[in-house]
């Protein structure tokens, strides 16, 4: 299942995935693999990633860089306070704002 | 002819000068380099929202109904002056101001008679511009310092000032004066209606992608959807502005630097004349002093 987060700002996160936790409108959901398209608005919360392996990029909260990764069942979270998810043929757009750099600070 | 120190002078002054615009146009090349990947950046979050919105509408009977897109008489307007809080960039933020006075004098002159007109000012230099030109208007100075922080969340707090203040009917229309940025060289300055905003029509390549499910239900998705559309189309005014003002100053500063050459050629030549010139003299003077001499 691939993924992409982005926030207006820049791309956060990018890979292979096998799930995701997201703060859905309607309560906190899961997609997993084959999930039924779907569109969803995100409440404040946080996005739980989980790698399948593979390469993947993501932005680290703590340190605010951009970094490389490739270890499979690592769990990536983000702190958003609000957003968009779209899942399409195990193909997942979070567009999220709010995500926290690595001053604490809304960025 | 000037005399040799006064010419020295100056051609060390426009020497200093010429470092300085020198340095302002290669640091306004880097600062530009960054303003644009900053809106690269934003485009694929921009385009997939926009995918999102057409998936709706997709979905939907009829076009989409918001309280964005509701045209009501207009008895309060706004005009968002998006100027850089620098000069030194050429005409830039003189064509902005006047991109807003056309506007102003063309659909807003009643208002503005009346008192209901609103100038809200980003970036200093409008707000210079504005503030004994037109003294009738309402001028706001709330955001004029947005630009030294232009992250989503900063700006989008003016987005949302401006989105509620339509809403609530503080205005009924709401216009940005902003410098469009096309290349380093090319920068359009234009005045854009952002509220109301156009009817969201379906478009004939609209089909339907998948059976979604939709959360919390189509119409409420859309009433988060397209204020956050807006807020990214308010953050592109921005960033479009930054990018155009550093564009607009590297151009200025290379034509800067460009004349002070030519007036570094023309003083040159004065100067080696006068030094001729009182070099021919001293010769004479010699001369005709040891002319003197022997006659004596």
């Amino acid at each position: 299942m691939n993924i992409i987060v982005l926030t207006p700002d820049k791309e956060i996160f990018r890979g292979e995935v096998n799930s995701v936790k997201v703060p859905g409108a309607l309560g906190e959901f899961q997609v997993l693999k084959n999930h039924a398209p779907i569109v969803s608005s995100l409440e404040e919360g946080k996005i739980t990633i989980v790698t399948a392996g593979g390469e993947y990029r993501y932005y680290d909260e703590e340190s605010g860089a951009i970094k490389d990764g490739s270890e499979a069942g690592r769990t990536v979270v983000f702190h958003i306070s609000g957003g968009f998810v779209e899942v399409l043929k195990n193909e997942v757009s979070l567009l999220v704002t709010g995500v926290r750099n690595g001053n604490g600070n809304g960025g | 002819m000037a005399n040799l120190k006064e010419v020295r002078e100056r051609i060390r002054s426009v020497q200093n000068t010429q470092q300085i615009t020198k340095a302002m146009k290669m640091v306004s090349a880097a600062k530009l380099r960054r303003a644009q990947d900053a809106i690269l950046q934003m485009r694929p979050y921009a385009d997939r929202l926009n995918k999102m919105l057409r998936n709706i509408l997709s979905n939907l009977e009829g076009d989409a109904q918001t309280a964005f897109g509701e045209v009501r008489e207009v008895q309060n307007a706004c005009i968002v002056v998006v100027t850089s809080n620098r000069g030194l960039c050429g005409a830039f933020n003189s064509n902005v101001c006047k991109a807003a006075m056309a506007t102003l004098e063309e659909k807003y002159a009643g208002l503005y008679a009346s008192g209901n007109l609103t100038l809200m000012f980003i970036g200093k230099k409008g707000y210079d511009f504005f503030r004994k030109r037109y003294p009738k208007a309402v001028l706001n100075r709330e955001f004029v310092d947005l630009f030294n922080d232009l992250s989503f969340d900063n700006v989008s707090t003016a987005a949302k000032r401006l989105l509620t203040a339509f809403e609530t009917g503080e205005f009924d229309a709401i216009e940005v004066a902003y410098g469009k940025f096309k290349n380093a060289a090319t920068q359009f300055t234009i005045t854009e209606q952002f509220l109301p905003v156009a009817k969201i029509e379906k478009e004939a390549g609209d089909k339907l992608v998948a059976d979604y499910i939709f959360e919390p239900g189509k119409e409420k998705l859309l009433d988060y959807l397209v204020p956050t559309i807006l807020q990214t189309q308010f953050q592109k005014f921005l960033l479009d502005t930054h990018a155009s003002e550093h564009g607009a100053r590297m151009t200025a500063m290379d034509k800067a630097t460009e004349n002070a050459d030519d007036l570094l050629r023309e003083l040159r030549i004065s100067y080696n004349k006068a030094r001729q010139e009182a070099i021919t003299k001293e010769i004479l003077e010699i001369v005709g002093g040891a002319a003197a001499l022997e006659n004596g």
